[in-house]
């Protein structure tokens, strides 16, 4: 028998299962929170950020990831507010900065507001979101590849950067990588600095029913909750 | 030595000692601190041993090789009891004369005395001299007495008996509150309260429990932690046996970086001699109590200095941080309830308890109590560790203590509490040192560097140097510092190479607003305070870059031209031999020219100029 918890996400009353996290508890509840490295069948480390959610106690709000957050009886959560949209908008601006080229990270910062890219492009091909590293290690229990490096120089490599022949190149990795999933329609080519826009579209039902759940393509791409269910 | 049963055994051991040392007439302290050694205190203590040898005196006189004494601008330190005598600048050389006129004849070598550079006095005992009289030492002074490879000399002193106190007659949640009255708070950087930290250890469900002695300092120019370990490692390990006791823990751990090695092989031998004498292990004097320490030592990311990516380093994990939603309290090393305090936090420990929280709460402000270790650097004439009591003005540490700056030119600010920490301008310099103000203020006490900056410091070149200090240790795990402090540090570098636009400050202001709140660790959500900081009190500096294009201290090499003054210049030549890229041209006796375009504007010249011809404009 799971036992459950009571909490309040943007002042709805939630039933969760206890040990689940706030984020799948928001999805499962059709509260759509940006996220880019939680994948529901995979451990949550925490890295983009994105899914920051105001967690409120004794009157004092704290900015947390949600995905990394356990449920917890009486919990205050808030998922929408100036703040949190401020603060996921600048985040989602460096990452979309640093790979541009990403139909999933262009998705991603314009649900979260972002029109306009104040830093210079970087055209990376990696946002080290850690989810092929993940499904390498928890899914096939390979550990073919891991982070390298620290800080800036930190990359996914294989060990010494050379294939494993445990690597059976069952393409899981690829399928997750947030650079291949739903290729992006007007690619950003070099000298064309701008974000292409193409996706605009969902910014406006975003806009129209902020926090609602918008049946995104990105979600059904990153095996979000609602597709699965 | 053998192994010590009971409290009486240890009592009977330390009146033993007593009694030895009290037959020695005089004792000869050396500093063997990292500073001192640095300046080869090794080599004097060689020759005071030889001479004492040569003299016969060697059973007469004990030399004490003992931890730093603090004022490692005057290094090698020596100290001579009776009498207090304070040596400073001491060289082997000096050997024959120590021995014969102090040591033999009770004379004072004069020469050898520390001379007060404000009145030309010369101070014969430390309590003297103006940078040892505005400190409170309670920490440090202890680091005179004791030979740290020497369990002896600590537990002569009166160590381990706070232990002893502990295990006769106080129940943990008595040492837990008497901590928490004390008001002790976290002396890392966070100012966490450590009575809190140690209830909710305590409270935690589980009976496998650790405590973790944090010695994973890397903030530059800050060496406090060292130093107490260095000097005294036994304090640190009582410390952490009374807060294993306090909140149920059988295990410890050292976390000791190894580029202090010096701190590593002297809490190893601590270790082991406690050991040896039943401090550690099993049935501790006796008692019910059994506790054992390990020493880990760190590989050299400033990151693990952070308590979970320490933890995670401690299991053999790559040293990362984790989000800490359920504190470690509770969720720590191996998912066990963990107490996690820093160097300086568990060597307040012991006399907390021997004298009572009251006693420790004397001294302090409001919200904080107590002394605070801090390391004084930068362009300071005093450079050395400096122990106050918490409440005391900046300002008194910098002028009273520090002596101003060096060549007394004008402090322009301070940088308090490492890369984590803020710059404060000079009239900020009445604030105290105190964890909520200097928060409230934009910096914070941090683990106690102080970085003393004159006018030739630009403000951005030192936010800049902070930033690619944070750049590269950063672990990269999350956006906001991998992304943000990179971002960050390229809108700087914009700046200082006269790329920056006015619209830039806004962004830079928001972006490390958006850093500081959503990082995932400690070290990320304080790493934009240099910039914040700086952006706060020295904004007039970041416009006449962007604006004027200058950098007023003529720092930033791409806003500065250097130039001769054709009236000063004699024409001597000396530059234009020095220059190592021919940029310096002009006939004998003429003044002469720098060619711009060839100018690599390192300085060189005007180093050597005697005439102080060449400018920076």
């Amino acid at each position: 028998m799971p036992q459950y918890v009571e909490l309040s996400i943007d002042g709805a009353t939630v039933r969760a299962i206890k040990g689940t996290t706030v984020l799948d508890t928001a999805l499962e509840y059709g509260i759509c929170i940006p996220h880019l490295c939680h994948v529901s069948y995979l451990s949550d480390i925490g890295a983009c950020r994105l899914c920051i959610v105001e967690h409120v106690v004794n009157g004092r709000s704290n900015v947390t990831t949600s995905c990394t957050l356990n449920v917890q009886d009486g919990m205050v959560i808030l998922t929408n507010t100036d703040r949190i949209r401020r603060l996921r908008h600048n985040l989602a601006e460096l990452l979309v900065a640093q790979a541009p080229n990403s139909r999933a990270i262009q998705d991603i910062a314009l649900r979260c507001g972002v029109t306009e890219v104040r830093y210079p492009f970087r055209n990376e091909d990696c946002v080290l979101c850690g989810r092929c590293v993940r499904v390498c290690a928890e899914v096939w229990k390979a550990r073919a590849k891991g982070f390298v490096g620290r800080g800036k120089d930190r990359r996914v490599d294989y060990p010494f950067g050379v294939r494993p022949d445990f690597c059976k190149q069952c393409g899981s990795c690829i399928e997750l990588c947030p650079m291949t999933i739903t290729p992006c329609d007007g690619p950003m080519k070099p000298g064309e600095e701008r974000l292409c826009g193409q996706c605009e579209s969902q910014l406006i039902i975003a806009d129209q029913t902020p926090g609602s759940c918008v049946w995104c393509k990105l979600g059904e791409g990153f095996g979000c909750a609602r597709y699965a269910a | 030595m053998s192994r010590l049963n009971s409290f009486r055994e240890l009592e009977h051991l330390r009146q033993q000692l007593t009694k030895q040392r009290q037959s020695i007439a005089t004792t000869v302290m050396v500093c063997g601190g990292t500073g001192c050694q640095a300046s080869r205190s090794q080599e004097v203590v060689r020759a005071v041993r030889d001479e004492l040898s040569r003299q016969g005196l060697n059973d007469q006189v004990r030399v004490c090789v003992t931890g730093c004494h603090g004022f490692c601008e005057q290094g090698p330190v020596m100290l001579i009891e009776p009498g207090n005598i304070f040596y400073c600048h001491v060289s082997a050389d000096d050997a024959f004369e120590i021995v014969y006129q102090t040591v033999m004849n009770g004379e004072v070598v004069e020469r050898l005395l520390y001379q007060n550079p404000v009145s030309g006095k010369t101070c014969r005992t430390q309590a003297e001299i103006p940078f040892y009289r505005a400190q409170e030492r309670r920490i440090l002074s202890q680091n005179r007495m004791v030979d740290a490879c020497s369990i002896e000399d600590y537990i002569a002193v009166g160590g381990y008996s706070a232990l002893t106190e502990v295990l006769r007659g106080m129940s943990p949640e008595e040492v837990v509150n008497e901590i928490r009255s004390a008001g002790l708070r976290g002396r890392g950087g966070g100012g966490f309260p450590t009575g809190r930290k140690w209830t909710e250890c305590r409270e935690a469900p589980g009976d496998e429990k650790y405590v973790i002695c944090n010695a994973d300092e890397g903030d530059p120019g800050a060496y406090m932690d060292r130093c107490v370990l260095e000097g005294n490692p036994h304090l640190v390990l009582e410390g952490m046996m009374i807060g294993a006791w306090a909140v149920g823990a059988q295990k410890g751990y050292v976390y000791v970086r190894n580029e202090y090695p010096l701190a590593v092989k002297h809490s190893d031998i601590a270790v082991q001699q406690a050991r040896e004498l039943g401090l550690l292990g099993e049935n501790i004097l006796g008692s019910c109590f059994s506790f054992d320490v390990e020493i880990a030592r760190g590989g050299g990311a400033f990151v693990c200095g952070e308590s979970t990516a320490l933890m995670a380093s401690l299991e053999g994990k790559v040293g990362e941080p984790r989000p800490k939603d359920v504190h470690t309290a509770v969720d720590g090393l191996y998912h066990k309830p963990t107490t996690l305090n820093n160097v300086e936090t568990w060597a307040n420990v012991p006399s907390i308890v021997l004298n009572g929280s009251s006693w420790f709460a004397s001294k302090g402000s409001n919200g904080s109590k107590g002394t605070k270790i801090l390391a004084l650097t930068g362009r300071i004439k005093n450079t050395g560790l400096v122990e106050v009591a918490m409440g005391t003005p900046i300002s008194e540490v910098v002028f009273d203590i520090g002596g101003g700056a060096v060549d007394g030119s004008p402090v322009k600010a301070v940088q308090i509490g490492g890369p984590s920490g803020g710059c404060l301008p000079v009239d900020k310099f009445d604030l105290p040192i105190d964890f909520d103000v200097l928060s409230e203020a934009g910096s914070m006490v941090g683990s106690g560097g102080m970085v003393v900056m004159d006018e030739e410091s630009c403000m951005v070149d030192v936010a800049k140097y902070f930033l690619s200090f944070l750049q590269d240790e950063s672990c990269g795990k999350c956006v906001p510092c991998r992304l943000g402090i990179d971002r960050m540090l390229e809108i700087i570098t914009d700046i200082t190479e006269g790329r920056g636009r006015p619209e830039q400050l806004d962004l830079l202001e928001e972006l490390a607003n958006t850093v500081s709140q959503t990082a995932m660790c400690g070290l990320g959500k304080t790493a934009p305070n240099p910039v914040v900081s700086t952006l706060r009190h020295f904004r007039w500096e970041y416009e006449a870059h962007i604006k004027e294009k200058r950098c007023p201290a003529g720092v930033c090499k791409a806003l500065i031209t250097y130039w001769i003054d054709p009236d000063k210049c004699t024409g001597c030549g000396v530059c234009l031999q020095a220059c190592a890229h021919q940029a310096i041209t002009g006939a004998k006796k003429e003044p002469h020219v720098i060619d711009v375009q060839r100018c690599q504007k390192c300085g060189i010249c005007r180093s050597e100029c005697r005439f102080d011809a060449i400018q920076v404009v």
